[in-house]
């Protein structure tokens, strides 16, 4: 191939459209497939102000014109917008001559839109899948959940390789869908460094958040029942017998209110901050001044929060489940602690914050982890590699071969 | 000339008027030198195709099982749509000349082949969500009529079947009139009116 490896990436948010972690896991990704000299188009949708077309970090941006009339129901929606993308990333594909090597489709959202592509131009497809909704529901009870269970194992079967961030998502996809072993790639998310690499002084603005004899205990993450905040309050008496520490909690959600009721409760409402949601570099600020940051989740595909916290070098206590457990090896890079155990929380976060030389030792290799294992550079050149392997395997099909003649 | 033919029904699926229309239309292409395709819904008479009457006939199923209404189940089938009509033009080497869409079932996979494959569309009117839907305008009826209004849009040249229908559309969507042709299937000309339209679009289509 004389000209570089192209990809079209089928995204429903793309900064700054940013609804939930496909957008920034998106943007990573592209961005440094680009600097590893990849050429990468993204068609997504719209955003007030944000132009139609731009050039991001070396990556062509294509915001299509997602259906806007009032949807009859968010699936709907989601059937209606691919119809619009899909014409677009025709238009555009055709416009280059073909020109794209891959299509790279980032969940169910944009499944309709990924598939035809792929059969109208006869081009290999990727799927990641960063959830499911047997997953976000734990259950199928009606039909509507039904629907778009079956279009993502559509999409899976479909799609020539299926990607996921972690071994925990790879065997919830085979078992969800029935989904072949040499289907499935891992290949991790990943954390950018670089933006806790400001060096200036944090004293004055640890002061709006705790007192200078009280050590930072920081959780964030939506205020939902799976993420495990309420653990987290249960497990700050026991915590506070032996330690002074000001509980931080970022972000929010529909136990906010319950859980603040809760805190007043048991006399704890100087103890505990509720931040709500905060700007991008007040949460990596923060990230930067906790003595610990604490992940009780009850349910985790992959958990970005504790990665994180492990480039913002805070030492991490997490519950071992999902992809927390593939994250973080305990005593090594963080505190592992059984899950829905407020005792065994408790217990962690005193282990971390009344060990100093403990608490520096995990920073240092979770930290060292992150730069190994977690780096978007390494992760877009794993990417490619699978790129790589599938354009080989593509060039030997009779799609390939009938495709290209001209 | 080898014409493709998209209709959400065709016999013996019979839902309403249109199957049996679609039917004679083909045959009657096929008496007339045009290698016609039928790309059609049924739900288990699917795999590879029959050649009934020199009609090559493909059935599509919908690879979503459940659903929550006629538009979602619309809407997965497309890609299916797309798949068979992409098939036909990598076989006959890229040369497929027209593609004739009934209703606006199949308007989405119709756009997307334009769009990706220079493949120019007529967009066949049989009836309109305006008069089906007796005046409703809930966000279900809205999905229909901008899917109508997308595929009157991006069409090469509309058909319809009388002159009333026309103006309806003018109407409703405010279709420049030249752009439309009325041909009445109950006329003696109808087919050779119907290929005239196919040889106008295909003409102007080469010469873009």
């Amino acid at each position: 191939m004389s000209r570089s490896l192209s990809v079209m990436m089928l995204s429903w948010e793309f900064p700054p459209r940013i609804i939930g972690g496909i957008s920034p896991h998106v943007y990573y990704l592209s961005k440094s497939l680009a600097r590893s000299g990849v050429k990468v188009y993204v068609v997504t949708c719209d955003f007030p102000k944000a132009p139609q077309h731009e050039v991001i970090d070396g990556v062509e941006v294509f915001r299509i014109d997602s259906y806007k009339n009032p949807a009859p129901d968010f699936a709907t929606w989601v059937y209606l917008m691919n119809v619009n993308m899909q014409k677009e990333a025709a238009a555009l594909i055709n416009s280059l001559n073909g020109e794209v090597d891959i299509i790279h489709a980032h969940d169910w959202l944009v499944a309709t839109a990924g598939i035809g592509l792929k059969h109208v131009f006869r081009k290999p497809l990727f799927a990641t899948m960063h959830s499911t909704e047997i997953g976000r529901r734990s259950e199928i009870r009606s039909d509507y959940e039904r629907m778009i269970h079956e279009t993502e194992a559509w999409l899976t079967y479909e799609a020539w390789k299926v990607i996921c961030c972690s071994d925990y998502m790879i065997s919830h996809v085979r078992w969800a869908f029935g989904l072949p072993a040499d289907k499935s790639i891992m290949i991790p998310n990943g954390v950018n460094t670089e933006v806790y690499t400001e060096t200036e002084d944090l004293g004055e603005f640890r002061k709006k958040f705790a007192l200078p004899e009280e050590k930072i205990a920081l959780f964030v993450g939506r205020l939902v029942y799976e993420k495990g905040v309420h653990l987290l309050v249960n497990a700050a008496p026991r915590v506070l017998e032996k330690v002074n520490v000001k509980f931080v909690i970022v972000g929010n959600g529909y136990m906010k209110e319950q859980l603040s009721s809760l805190v007043k409760g048991m006399g704890l409402a100087h103890k505990v901050l509720f931040t709500g949601f905060v700007d991008d570099v007040t949460l990596r600020r923060l990230q930067r001044c906790a003595d610990v940051s604490v992940v009780p989740s009850l349910f985790e595909p992959f958990g970005i929060v504790a990665l994180e916290a492990m480039a913002a070098k805070s030492p991490i206590v997490v519950s071992d489940t999902g992809g927390l457990s593939e994250i973080v090896e305990h005593d090594i890079t963080g505190v592992k602690v059984y899950v829905n155990n407020p005792e065994s929380l408790a217990w962690g976060i005193m282990k971390v914050l009344s060990d100093d030389g403990y608490a520096s030792w995990l920073r240092t290799n979770a930290y060292r982890k992150v730069e190994e294992k977690y780096d978007w550079n390494k992760i877009a050149q794993r990417t490619k590699d699978a790129y790589s392997a599938v354009l080989n395997e593509y060039s030997r099909s009779f799609w390939a071969q009938k495709s290209q003649v001209k | 000339m080898r014409v493709i033919i998209f209709s959400w029904e065709y016999p013996p699926r019979i839902v309403g008027q249109l199957a049996d229309y679609v039917k004679r239309l083909a045959g009657l292409l096929v008496k007339n030198q045009v290698q016609t395709y039928v790309v059609t819904y049924h739900d288990y008479l699917t795999g590879g195709h029959d050649d009934s009457d020199g009609v090559k006939t493909v059935r599509v199923s919908n690879p979503v099982r459940t659903h929550i209404g006629v538009l979602t189940w619309v809407l997965t089938l497309n890609q299916e749509v797309e798949r068979v009509a992409a098939n036909v033009h990598y076989d006959t080497g890229k040369q497929v000349d027209l593609i004739d869409v009934h209703d606006w079932h199949f308007i989405p996979a119709a756009v997307t082949l334009k769009k990706a494959l220079n493949i120019p569309y007529i967009y066949s009117v049989e009836s309109l969500e305006n008069h089906r839907s007796h005046g409703a305008n809930t966000p279900f009826n809205m999905a229909i009529k901008s899917i109508e209004w997308l595929g009157m849009y991006e069409a090469d040249a509309l058909q319809v079947k009388s002159k009333w229908m026309r103006d309806e559309i003018i109407r409703a969507y405010k279709v420049p009139s030249d752009r439309m042709k009325a041909v009445s299937s109950e006329s003696a000309n109808w087919i050779r009116e119907v290929l005239a339209n196919y040889d106008a679009v295909t003409r102007s289509a080469v010469l873009r």
